[in-house]
């Protein structure tokens, strides 16, 4: 085996300027004087990185925002060049870092594949040999004459991963390609790099979807401020960085509000037998459970859950305030749970929230940041924002009478019916 | 799936019976090692430099209603400018020939020059999106405006067949000077546009600065007068401009007035010098440019 990739001790510094004095009171022309010079910092997105990577082999790279995956692609896909250490590349390459980034919305669908294509480094007879392809794929064989800028997102994201997925390269960089589109798309996208990697491609591939990096790579490389933290199995890297974010003890994390009242001790997201898995799925029951000690009796408490995105955005709320009924904590230790029949999120990596208060009161008792962690890999596919839980029932049409038998049919789902998983590789 | 599993698969077994190319990347240097390496790489991309100069000619007509006559309306509306000012206002001699014509010769290279810097000049920062996310040689960028400058040549070049048809001016074999003369003049422009698209991504007021160094650039060059009439003294200084021996000859070519040897000797060899040089400098600019632009 020979390596395809290598990453010889390589560095890279950037030069990050500052605009410096915004002082008001002084002169604007001197603060104009004075912007002239900038402060310059340097910051090093890699310090002294070495891997390599073997032909055929698909590897992850994970890590948290800056850590320096983003600059370790850009390195590989020659857009900008390391200050220091050499990095040898076997064969064609082809980088997939933004789906769609060279399309010129005046230009039609079929002009945007050519040029699209000839950015992305195929040579013209190679594009028109695989035109109808890349439309099929896209399912935008009927606009290929009208202009992007009249296309839908969806239908110019599909033909922008359509047309670099026809790229037929000894070796694929991906970053967060799969953050575009829906769950379906996605799931197309998956499928598409699998085949590529059985076809014997080698494959580097940046995510933050552990789930899809769990799926497909065969190591994974953990990167942490620039430099490589682990290498190895997906799994046990995957555990590595999940152990990193998530605490292994709630006492650990700051709490912001300190009232001795109550404190939370734990939080944690079980499946309803109680069990603990590192991985739930799109409309799996979930059950999560809050275990808390209280110093004073309260009246009328309310705990909340909530569920946020790595970025903050909040996605979703338990909470025992709207139930109708009062919960009274006697002095002691207790355990409260939230049964959710399935769970509605889409995959991703979340952190959880918890907190106790008083219904009447405005501040908490006790609040616990970052108390738990839920990774939620596909489950239901669905297309969205969430997964809708649902029933369906098929009715006659009204002439064939009401005495007809088995005239409505009702159908509700398996509730651990899941799509069929994907064939693995050997 | 658009590939099915086998095309996949004979792909891969067909993939290791060509010998794969190695590339290296190194930290920024400055040899003329690069210069062959930049060369091969673009090499490599020819089909793109193609496909992104039909896409200029594309873009710039898409909804507009005259469409590709723009190409020939500006040489055209300069020629009948300086025709009215410096042949009715004010007389500039042109022995033997028209002043339109005489000035229209000219207009056809310069036209050619200030459109290629003008646009080139913007090539790398307005594609900053492309920049940042895809490798591909970057000079691919500028010299894409003046392939499609090229074109917009020949297109304008058909009106001055009309005037010299009109006005008795026959085409005579010294016409073929104009493809050495056209072969220096996109070489100039080539290093000047790798120059200053590469400038333009640190220094933005190389952009600003563009229109008013072109309007001095025409006035430094024999596009409305001829260089006969150029003090002697100043003469020697005069021709070190590159423009001067391009217009100078390529009129001449044109027109079937005697050729200025001198003038284009000097263009050739300051090209010949500037275009490596230059090419050099825009590949150094280019490893780091995704980090600056």
């Amino acid at each position: 085996m020979s390596s395809d990739l290598t990453f010889s001790n390589v560095s890279k510094r950037y030069i990050v300027r500052h605009e410096v004095d915004d002082d008001a009171t002084k002169h604007p022309w001197i603060r104009k004087l004075n912007a002239l010079r900038k402060r310059k910092d340097e910051f090093w997105a890699l310090r002294d990185v070495s891997f390599a990577v073997e032909r055929g082999e698909t590897v992850g790279i994970i890590g948290h925002n800056g850590a320096g995956k983003s600059t370790v692609l850009k390195l590989l896909a020659n857009i900008t060049a390391p200050t220091t250490g050499e990095i040898v590349i076997n064969g064609r390459l082809s980088a997939l870092i933004e789906v769609g980034s060279g399309f010129h919305p005046e230009l039609t669908g079929r002009e945007n594949i050519f040029l699209n294509g000839a950015i992305l480094g195929m040579g013209r007879r190679e594009i028109a040999s695989k035109l109808d392809s890349i439309a099929e794929f896209a399912g935008v064989r009927a606009f290929l004459d009208v202009p992007v800028k009249r296309f839908s997102s969806g239908m110019y994201v599909r033909l922008g991963f359509s047309i670099a997925s026809h790229l037929d390269p000894d070796i694929l960089l991906l970053d967060e390609v799969l953050a575009v589109g829906d769950a379906a798309f996605q799931e197309k996208c998956l499928q598409r790099i699998e085949g590529l990697r059985r076809a014997g491609t080698t494959i580097v591939f940046i995510s933050h979807d552990l789930a899809a990096v769990e799926r497909i790579c065969d190591r994974v490389i953990l990167m942490r401020r620039g430099e490589v933290a682990a290498t190895g199995k997906p799994r046990d890297i995957i555990s590595l960085y999940q152990q990193q974010i998530e605490p292994s003890r709630i006492n650990t994390m700051k709490t912001a509000v300190e009232d001795d009242r109550a404190v939370i001790q734990s939080l944690a997201f079980l499946t309803p037998s109680g069990l603990r898995p590192s991985v739930f799925h799109t409309g799996d029951p979930l059950l999560a459970r809050i275990d808390y000690v209280a110093h004073h009796e309260i009246k009328d408490a309310v705990f909340e859950i909530f569920v946020r995105t790595g970025d903050l955005t909040e996605m979703c709320q338990l909470t025992t305030e709207t139930s109708g009924s009062t919960i009274n904590l006697p002095v002691g230790a207790g355990t409260l749970e939230f049964h959710c029949d399935e769970l509605s999120l889409q995959p991703g990596m979340y952190h959880a929230n918890v907190c106790v208060k008083e219904r009447v009161a405005s501040e908490a008792i006790n609040w616990q940041y970052h108390a738990a962690t839920l990774r939620v890999d596909p489950g239901r596919i669905t297309r969205g924002q969430f997964y809708q839980s649902n029933r369906w029932k098929l009715l006659r049409a009204a002439h064939s009478g009401p005495s007809a038998p088995n005239g409505a049919a009702e159908v509700e789902r398996a509730p651990n019916a899941r799509r069929p998983s994907l064939t693995p590789t050997s | 799936m658009a590939l099915s599993e086998a095309d996949l698969v004979a792909a891969g077994a067909g993939r290791d019976a060509v010998p794969r190319r190695t590339k290296v990347i190194r930290p920024v240097a400055f040899s003329v090692r690069d210069l062959w390496a930049g060369l091969i790489g673009l090499s490599a991309y020819t089909d793109l430099l193609v496909v992104l100069s039909a896409h200029r000619l594309k873009i710039r007509y898409k909804q507009s209603m005259l469409g590709i006559a723009w190409a020939v309306i500006q040489p055209v509306a300069l020629m009948l400018i300086y025709t009215l000012v410096f042949s009715v206002f004010s007389r500039v001699k042109t022995p033997g020939v028209s002043y339109a014509v005489f000035a229209y010769a000219a207009l056809l290279p310069w036209t050619f020059f200030s459109t290629s810097l003008t646009n080139a000049t913007n090539g790398l920062v307005s594609h900053a999106q492309l920049v940042t996310k895809v490798y591909f040689p970057r000079e691919i960028l500028p010299i894409s405006y003046i392939v499609a400058a090229l074109v917009d040549l020949l297109i304008a070049s058909l009106v001055m067949t009309g005037l010299m048809v009109y006005y008795h001016v026959a085409l005579t074999p010294q016409a073929l000077w104009l493809i050495p003369v056209t072969l220096v003049m996109a070489c100039f422009t080539t290093a000047c546009a790798l120059i200053f698209s590469a400038m333009q991504v640190r220094v933005r007021d190389i952009g600003m600065a563009m229109p008013l160094v072109l309007q001095l650039w025409l006035f430094a060059s024999p596009v409305v007068y001829p260089l006969r009439q150029v003090p002697e003294r100043l003469r020697d200084y005069y021709v070190l401009n590159p423009m001067v021996g391009i217009i100078e000859n390529f009129r001449a070519a044109l027109l079937g007035s005697p050729l200025d040897r001198h003038s284009l000797v000097i263009s050739t060899v300051l090209s010949v010098v500037l275009l490596p040089v230059s090419y050099l400098y825009f590949k150094r600019v280019e490893a780091t440019v995704a980090d600056v632009i």
